[in-house]
């Protein structure tokens, strides 16, 4: 193909599909996941500890879920910031049919070994389903005296570290005890098992 | 023929000469940086697939994975930015047309490496890598459309998903312009670099055909006997 009309074909073909190509992948970055209204107030019957000093952070995670690397990165950023008025725990699902074999995840390293963190086991899915987290990447904010502040995500794209919404609405929770919203969109894996699992596992609690 | 009108013609003829050689020494550098641009794409490619089942090769479903998106993105349309430049790098190596593409595509790359490392800071450092990549061409017109399309995917991407881009949902209008401007910050040092390149390479040509010239004269001016002993030498 050495005629100029066949290469300007062959660009106009590509810069389409570069635009359809871009314009999927953008959309895709932008889908976000599902997001239930946290409870108003913390769980009493919840085995996650709250903090009666300060706001407590509970970030729900895949444990393989590659989106989620980026919400650790701003909840890292986060508690950098505000270590003194603050505390996370990131709460890994943990099917009970898979075992273990999801516990030495990357991802529950990383959140090990972060400070001001306590990374937690949630089989079935059962604190999720309590503070109805349905993404990985969920937060929820809860005050000193476990009343809900800020629900939703850390990062603004799917899997997209840098500035977002939450983080920006959750440092303004934390530094003047307002916000212009109290939620954000989340951005990640799923966490639902099937309704059946984490409820059967409630029950079986209750 | 006069002697002035003799020495006219000789200088037009050096100065043809030094043009030729200019010109002859710029396609050598721009087919050879089309050349090392389709490397560059074949390479880009590559990586992008392993970074995107290193870093990401599954979604999850709960406990059901599939292939992650990004896998899919980095073979597609990674496939689709490289493949109009390596053509043209491969068949019309030298068009001024290549350049203009491969510049483009390589900003796009840039683009999607963002996207697949999660938006990671020290990805960005690609634009700037690549910048100075493509000041090996010496055409400062390659990094002037370097930077229409890396500031015209911001302003598209920041007007339809600005939180993609700033983090906030209602940025200034003029966001895009504090990115771009780091890029333009690039693109002056490197096109005044470009330009005093040419004219090193202009001077070169002159300095050549001046020499082409003067040996020439020699040549003529030395006898039979002389010549046929310097070819035999």
């Amino acid at each position: 193909m050495d005629g100029t009309r066949g290469w300007l074909a062959f660009g106009v073909v590509w810069v389409l599909a570069l635009v359809l190509g871009f314009t999927l992948l953008w959309k895709y970055k932008m889908q976000p996941g599902d997001a239930d209204g946290a409870p108003a107030a913390w769980p009493t019957e919840s085995r996650i500890a709250r903090r009666p000093d300060r706001a407590t952070l509970v970030l729900f995670a895949h444990p393989e879920c590659p989106c989620t690397r980026a919400s650790l990165a701003e909840l890292a950023r986060l508690l950098a910031r505000f270590e003194d008025r603050l505390t996370a725990d990131v709460v890994f699902l943990r099917p009970s049919d898979v075992g273990a074999a999801w516990d030495g995840s990357d991802l529950w390293r990383t959140a090990s070994a972060m400070p001001g963190v306590t990374a937690v086991r949630d089989d079935d899915g059962v604190e999720a389903v309590r503070f109805r987290a349905t993404t990985s990447g969920a937060a929820v904010l809860y005050d000193a005296r476990g009343r809900l502040l800020f629900r939703g995500g850390l990062t603004s794209a799917r899997g997209h570290e840098g500035d977002s919404a939450g983080l920006q609405r959750i440092s303004s929770l934390l530094r003047t005890g307002q916000a212009d919203r109290s939620d954000a969109p989340v951005y990640g894996c799923s966490l639902a098992l099937g309704a059946r699992s984490a409820r059967a596992s409630l029950k079986e609690m209750q | 023929m006069t002697m002035d009108d003799r020495v006219d013609q000789a200088a037009q003829a050096i100065v043809g000469r030094a043009e030729e050689r200019f010109q002859a020494h710029w396609m050598e550098i721009v087919s050879w940086t089309d050349r090392l641009f389709a490397k560059l794409m074949v390479g880009q490619w590559l990586f992008a697939i392993v970074i995107a089942l290193v870093v990401s090769p599954y979604a999850w479903e709960g406990r059901v994975r599939t292939v992650h998106a990004h896998v899919w993105f980095a073979i597609f349309l990674g496939g689709a930015i490289s493949v109009f430049p390596i053509a043209l790098a491969v068949r019309r190596a030298g068009w001024v047309v290549t350049r203009h593409v491969i510049a483009g595509a390589q900003m796009l790359w840039s683009a999607l490496l963002i996207h697949l490392t999660g938006g990671r800071i020290e990805t960005h450092f690609h634009v700037f890598g690549s910048l100075g990549i493509l000041a090996f061409y010496r055409d400062w017109t390659v990094l002037a459309t370097a930077t229409v399309v890396v500031a015209s995917e911001h302003l598209i991407r920041g007007l339809v998903w600005p939180e993609s881009v700033y983090g906030v949902a209602n940025p200034e209008w003029w966001r895009f312009l504090e990115h771009a401007f780091w890029v333009i910050f690039s693109v002056v040092f490197l096109a005044m670099s470009c330009l005093r390149a040419l004219k090193e390479m202009r001077l070169m040509a002159e300095r050549g055909a001046h020499i082409e010239a003067l040996s020439e004269a020699e040549w003529r001016r030395s006898s039979v006997l002389e010549r046929v002993a310097k070819v035999s030498a």
